[in-house]
């Protein structure tokens, strides 16, 4: 049932696969990354970080075969894989986001028809949203917003101190679809945690707010992670959410109420983890989650045909 | 122009993909050989391709295959092309070119069939960086032809134990080839992106002597080359095989006029036997062209073609095509039985590979 | 609620079988624990890669030292790929593609059919109804024969008449479920021959009752390979056991075979074992002559056909009439053979359906449960009655574990699809309940009902519709049978078009034969947008690899206008620069590459402009003809002219044209036209002010040279027109 893949070098730190799945990228304490073409050994290795690279995440495929890496110092840097005549395959670096004062904790990029779009969130909870209009050009990224994850005015609040954030851009293509994703923190500050969902209004050029996916009772638990389901038609969307209560499914209505708020139904709490929650992530129909956590422990939900939610499969990797 | 008539077809799965098949000439008693090369995307890596020679009883075609001997190949064969050899009736050679740039020459023993020995050239991104769709080899086994979707022509010699190339032509990565033909001992075409057809001498300095660019008409339909075609008795003329079902015949004397045998044409009214990819062209030396006395050299001679809709045809000049088989999944590559034209092998989509023999009857004379 | 199942029954997706909590796996992957972190990614389908990660070696200075550590150490994690929902079973890999492969073309069949019907009568016509059946019944029989081929029967050579047993390929138990479902749900013309049906069945597939326990089948075998060894079989119990066993579940043809063998045949014996031998006899031909409701028996086989109840009835009466005055006969106390005495009253009690007698005589319940249609109860109708009749049987014949078989047998008794799907599910995966579903629906309305109502909680969609998905899934799992997932996905209404969408999407585009496959499914099923994003997925892949040509053919296969401007504005640049014979030719190359015939393309419309400009020029200078300089120099007098001309591009124009301004044998513009370059040139200077002006990597004294040729050409040029 199982076969492995690839066996990874010393200093291993994170990981990260490509839309197709066909590759993988590997970031090291060192600050080195390695590709991994479906082959046991890596087929590029390169320098990209002076301190440990944290966090690797592929850029769309639009962009070809693009890479993004955060270093431990906070700093993000963006490669793409070149390649000319005889010379060998090579990894180029195209952009790199200093961290002026606050470090980049998270990176994940939208495609539209147009554009690719990328939100960076960064330790003091806010996020920049930026917009690519030229796939050839990789460093030519325009910064389009800058705000923090909070419904009300930031003023009250002081500076928060973030640990981490998680972002999930909702991953429906198509020519009418608005721009919108979902965003966590794990501060200090618990107005910033709840994740909420913002979504670009065209007619006025801003992101709004329109659903928060929490409680009451759990209001300022920190966010571990959060991933947005493909909905390949159903009339509602499903996001996952990992706080230190467990995992809550939500459903979210497609029509926003006379508010402008979606509407939102948690509808189940997952427990099992017991440690914190890693990574969430939903398969191609957005049927099955899969989750990771600090008990090392690959766990499978599903929802049964009375619309229960229940942990079908479990991988133990410990 | 001869009905399709009596067609017998056997299937045999092989449970993996099949990518490539070419007969082998058969060394008179030892029964008919078949090169097949096949790609198991479950196996490891290192494992998952190789060229596989497979033997067939001399007489019955619908008899069981046989597997010989397997061949690995470092990476998935991308075209396949086999002759027999004038100074070994016993051997035979064969080319396989691959996804990852390599080239491999082997011999295999026609009595036992197994692979003796091998040459290569295999991870040199002097010679193609990149897949090697376009390969051919010179009948009696001589030099190769190789063009790549790197943009790259060469022209591979065996020597001493070792395989030697030339580089005829490097676009740089403006063009990219994917398939190429022998017209004569110096000449050969290749085809790419856009329907592009060149022709190649390597006598001549550039290398480059016509190209064909593909737009005819409105130029609305445009496509890839798969596969080239070149009669021995006419060299002028390449049959060329690509996507939205076009087939036509490209003559070296009116280059600007291609004969249109399938496909969607000037005027749209042309029936394409197929809408899909044409991965395979070849003249079809057994089926008897109905003008072939009354108008030897103008009249482009019967040819037959597989497709991504699962459709093998003959095609002949203002006939109707006759569909030999219609099969549920693609056929991705065929080949006529150099010494026994009344049998196709096929790759089918559906990891096997099938063997249709026409009637005997009716055999032709050639 | 939140965690544990509440019925493991109904999951959607099919994980392992005998699941009642979460199935727990272990992953292999030779580290040592603890664990740094573990990262998932869903790949292909229901692919799952896993990568395991150790913890970093506390000193990130020592990573490049070569350490006295073990190779062990060297590893600094695994990535594993986990292949979910596939289930395992006696079925290879490579055979459940095969199964899938050949069961597109039936299933296609069947939904076109389905389709016909249903735009030619809305009204659940009976006629239809009955037609309805064969396309069902022609779908199940395709099925059938992709499972397995049914047992040779026996061949024309000479029998031999100890083979007992047929050798044949060991049955599958998909295709024993599969018959099971097609005799109960298909073909409802063999609704009054089902017991007989059932009866063949078991003949059938006897051996996977159970692997664990004995059967009439293990007991049979055994019994033939001790044929060979046995002298005398009528003194061994182990002859009379078989016997009664395999009477007991009708292979008739067996018990006789095995009576045959008796010894009172043998020449030397039939004096003294006259009457023993008589006996003998009478019961086969009681044995061949047992009367069965049916249509036909395949030739060879013994027994006598009765087609309808009548004549059944009136056989049966009969027959059980010679039974039992064989039984009552006096012949029995000459029989001087005590085990043949009471073997054969034995099975005389089997043929009278003795409860007893059968009880004894078989090993598994569902074989006293056929042998009640044969001996007790042979008008058994209805799953109630059969249900009824099962579990009095599994009372008298307890069983420690059921496996998916008699799983699934119960719940067909039980009148259930729910279950039935979800044991077709748990033993044999997700392809047999999409292509066993298809037979569900056909047998019942209220089953149809069910299994296409549109649930909410499902996200819209029906249990039908579910499954087929979630077989989609599994196919696409495959890198070789993703292919054929779109057939299944073309028949979900509602979502199949979103999963296609996305699996079509994240097919890897490499290799452009497999790009093209991909977008023949995308012209299939008009997905326009998706085969367009594939092709602008493959036109960048390729251009950022260096097979230019490559990516622009794609970029314009996907009408990718905003990429080609782009491109064009790449070359702009470079050439705006340098012009090295080298680059030129590549330079060139790619014009050529971009067509002429992108006309929207403003940017394309100047370069194909800017490169008559380049050659001419380049002529001039080199060969110094006058044609060529007046020919370059009308080329800039348009290029300057032309709107779509950028601004940018004017004084790098000019500053490459200085030569020809200053060209020596006569001015090559007239007055009219230097004014309009001093007009443009003016024009650029002004701009040079505005902050969004864009400086080129021209020398600073361009401008000034530039304006200097075009005086001196100014003033020649008015000399020459006075």
């Amino acid at each position: 049932m199982a076969k492995e893949v690839a066996a990874l070098e010393k200093g291993a730190a994170c990981c990260g696969w490509s839309r197709s799945g066909e590759r993988l990228a590997v970031g090291s304490v060192n600050g080195s990354v390695s590709i991994y073409n479906s082959s046991s050994s890596p087929s590029s290795k390169w320098k990209a970080h002076a301190s440990g690279v944290v966090d690797v995440v592929w850029l769309p495929p639009e962009c070809g075969d693009a890479l993004a890496c955060i270093s431990g110092d906070g700093t993000l840097s963006l490669w793409e894989e070149v390649e000319e005549g005889s010379q060998p395959v090579t990894w180029k670096m195209c952009k790199l986001f200093d961290s002026s004062s606050y470090q980049i904790l998270d990176v994940q990029f939208g495609v539209f028809s147009t554009s690719i779009k990328m939100v960076v969130a960064y330790s003091d909870c806010h996020v920049k949203i930026y917009e690519l209009l030229d796939l050839l050009e990789l460093d030519k990224w325009q910064l389009q917003a800058e705000f923090q994850n909070v419904t009300d005015s930031v003023s009250r609040f002081g500076r928060p101190s973030c640990l981490s954030a998680s972002i999930a851009w909702n991953p429906q293509r198509g020519e009418n679809q608005q721009a919108s994703f979902v965003l966590g923190f794990n501060s200090d500050l618990p107005q910033f945690n709840s994740p909420k969902i913002w979504e670009f209004e065209e007619a006025h050029q801003r992101w709004l707010p329109v659903a928060e996916l929490v409680l009451s009772e759990d209001e300022g638990d920190r966010v571990h992670a959060v991933a947005w389901a493909p909905n390949i038609g159903r009339p509602y969307e499903i996001i996952a959410v990992a706080t230190c209560k467990g995992i809550a499914v939500w459903h979210i209505g497609l029509n926003p109420e006379s508010d402008g708020r979606l509407p939102t139904e948690k509808v189940a709490l997952l427990s099992g983890h017991d440690d914190e929650v890693w990574q969430l992530e939903w398969d191609m129909g957005g049927m099955t989650l899969a989750s990771t956590g600090a008990d090392d422990m690959v766990r499978l939900w599903q929802c049964n045909l009375n619309g229960v939610w229940h942990e079908q499969a479990t991988l133990d990797c410990s | 122009m001869a009905e399709p008539g009596d067609l017998r077809l056997h299937r045999y799965p092989q449970s993996k993909s099949v990518d490539a098949v070419r007969w082998l000439p058969s060394a008179s008693a030892f029964g008919r050989l078949v090169a097949v090369a096949v790609h198991d995307p479950d196996a490891d890596p290192a494992a998952a391709s190789a060229l596989e020679i497979h033997s067939l009883s001399p007489t019955q075609a619908t008899s069981p295959l046989c597997l010989r001997s397997s061949w690995p190949s470092p990476s998935r064969i991308a075209a396949l092309r086999a002759s027999h050899l004038p100074h070994n009736p016993l051997a035979a050679a064969a080319a396989a070119s691959t996804l990852g740039g390599s080239l491999h020459l082997l011999l295999v023993d026609l009595v036992n069939g197994a692979v003796d020995t091998e040459l290569s050239i295999s991870g040199d991104r002097s010679f193609h960086a990149g897949p090697v769709t376009g390969l051919d080899m010179q009948i009696g086994g001589g030099e190769c032809v190789t063009a790549g979707e790197d943009g790259r022509v060469n022209v591979v010699g065996a020597g001493e134990g070792r395989m030697e190339h030339r580089r005829v032509h490097d676009s740089n990565g403006l063009a990219s080839y994917t398939a190429a033909r022998w017209g004569s001992p110096a000449e050969f075409a290749t085809g790419g992106v856009g329907f592009g057809v060149r022709w190649w001498d390597q006598r001549k300095p550039e290398g480059l002597v016509a190209q064909f660019k593909g737009s005819w008409g409105r130029g609305s339909v445009t496509g890839m080359v798969h596969s080239i075609d070149i009669h021995p008795s006419r060299k002028h003329i390449c049959i060329v095989g690509g996507s939205s079902g076009t087939v036509f015949a490209w003559d070296l004397r009116w280059q600007q006029q291609p004969i249109l045998l399938s496909g969607v044409g000037l005027n749209g009214t042309d029936q394409p036997v197929s809408e899909s990819e044409v991965w395979e062209v070849q003249y079809d030396s057994y089926t008897q062209s109905s003008g072939i006395t009354s108008a030897p050299s103008t009249k482009i001679l019967p040819v037959m073609v597989c497709s991504e809709d699962g459709i093998l045809a003959v095609l002949e000049q203002g006939e109707d095509p006759v569909e030999l088989l219609a099969e549920p999944c693609a056929i991705n590559a065929f080949d006529i039985d150099p010494q026994n034209p009344s049998d196709v092998v096929c790759a089918l989509e559906w990891e096997s590979m099938a063997i249709l023999s026409r009637g005997r009857d009716v055999v032709a004379i050639q | 609620m939140p965690g544990r199942p509440s019925d493991s029954g109904d999951s959607l997706v099919p994980f392992s079988p005998e699941a009642v909590g979460p199935v727990t796996h272990r992953v292999h992957h030779g580290l040592r624990s603890p664990l740094f972190r573990v990262y998932v990614s869903w790949s292909r389908g229901n692919n799952l890669q896993v990568a395991c990660i150790r913890p970093p070696p506390p000193d990130s200075e020592t990573l490049d030292g070569t350490g006295a550590e073990g190779p062990e150490e060297e590893i600094g994690g695994k990535v594993v790929e986990v292949k979910l929902g596939n289930g395992e079973g006696e079925v290879s890999e490579a055979e459940r593609r095969r199964i899938a492969y050949g069961s597109v073309a039936p299933f296609a069949l069947l939904q076109s059919q389905k389709n016909l019907f249903a735009a030619s009568s809305r009204m659940p016509n009976s006629s239809i109804r009955t037609e309805w059946w064969h396309h069902v019944l022609e779908y199940s029989n395709s099925i059938s024969n992709l499972l397995g081929e049914r047992k040779p029967l026996p061949s024309a050579v000479i029998e031999d008449p100890k083979m007992i047993l047929q050798p044949g390929e060991e049955p599958k138990s998909l295709k024993a479920a599969w018959q099971l479902m097609e005799i109960f749900y298909v073909d409802k013309q063999v609704s009054s021959w089902l017991p007989e049906c059932l009866v063949d069945w078991l003949a059938d597939y006897d051996s996977l009752l159970t692997r664990t326990e004995s059967t009439i089948h293990t007991k049979i075998s055994s019994l033939q390979k001790k044929l060979d060894t046995l002298k005398v079989f009528e003194d061994d119990p182990d002859y009379w056991e078989g016997l009664s066993a395999a009477l007991a579940v009708g292979w008739l043809d067996t018990v006789v075979k095995l009576l045959r063998l008796h010894g009172s045949y043998q020449l030397d014996q039939l004096d003294s074992r006259e009457i023993e031998n008589g006996l003998v006899e009478a019961v086969a031909v009681l044995v061949s002559t047992m009367p069965r409701m049916r249509p036909d028996l395949p030739p060879g086989r013994l027994g006598q056909c009765c087609k309808t109840k009548q004549e059944y009835i009136k056989a049966w009466e009969k027959w059980r009439g010679h039974v039992s005055k064989l039984e009552s006969s006096a012949f029995w106390v000459q029989c001087s053979h005590p085990e043949t005495r009471d073997g054969l009253r034995n099975l005389l009690q089997i043929m009278l359906g003795n409860i007893k007698n059968l009880t004894v005589a078989t090993c598994h319940w569902m074989e006293l449960f056929i042998s009640h249609f044969l001996y007790i109860r042979p008008f058994t109708v209805g799953l109630e009655g059969m249900q009824n009749l099962a579990q009095k049987c599994m009372q008298l014949k307890p069983s420690s574990n059921y496996n998916g078989l008699i799983r699934l047998l119960t719940g067909i008794f039980g009148e259930n699809p729910e279950v039935v799907l979800a044991e077709c599910s748990k033993s044999f995966g997700s392809w047999m309940v999409v292509h066993a579903m298809e037979l569900l629906t056909a047998s019942s309305d209220n089953f149809g009902i069910l299994l296409h109502e549109e649930r909410y909680n499902l996200g819209g969609i029906s249990i039908e519709e579910l499954h087929r998905l979630g077989y989609a899934q599994v196919l696409s799992s495959h890198p070789l049978t993703w292919q054929i997932a779109p057939t299944y996905l073309a028949s979900c209404p509602k979502q199949g078009l979103g999963l296609l969408e996305i699996l079509l999407y994240r097919q890897p585009v490499q290799n452009y034969q497999l790009v093209l496959k991909t977008l023949e499914i995308c012209r299939l099923y008009e997905l326009e947008n998706i085969s367009s994003s594939i092709m602008k997925i493959a036109g960048m892949c390729h251009w950022k690899h260096g097979r230019k040509g490559s990516g622009v053919y794609w970029f314009q296969q996907a009408g990718d206008k905003v990429s080609l401007d782009r491109i064009a504005q790449q070359l702009f640049e470079s050439i705006g620069k340098s012009v090295s014979d080298d680059s030129f030719k590549q330079w060139e190359g790619l014009i050529e590459l971009l067509g002429s015939d992108v006309g929207t393309a403003g940017g394309l419309e100047f370069l194909h402009k800017y490169r008559d400009f380049k050659r001419s020029l380049h002529l001039a200078l080199e060969g110094r003809a006058v044609d060529a300089a007046r020919q370059s120099m009308q080329s800039l007098i348009q290029l300057m002219r032309n709107p779509s001309t950028p601004q940018r591009f004017w004084l790098p124009l000019l500053h490459d044209s200085v030569t020809l301004l200053n060209w020596k044998p006569q001015p090559l513009l007239n007055v009219a036209e230097t004014n309009l370059l001093l007009n443009k040139l003016q024009e650029l200077s002004m701009a040079k002010l505005r902050p969004d002006y864009c400086d080129t990597n021209l020398p600073p004294q361009a401008l000034s040279s530039v304006r200097l040729a075009l005086a001196a050409n100014l003033g020649r040029a008015i000399l020459e027109e006075c």
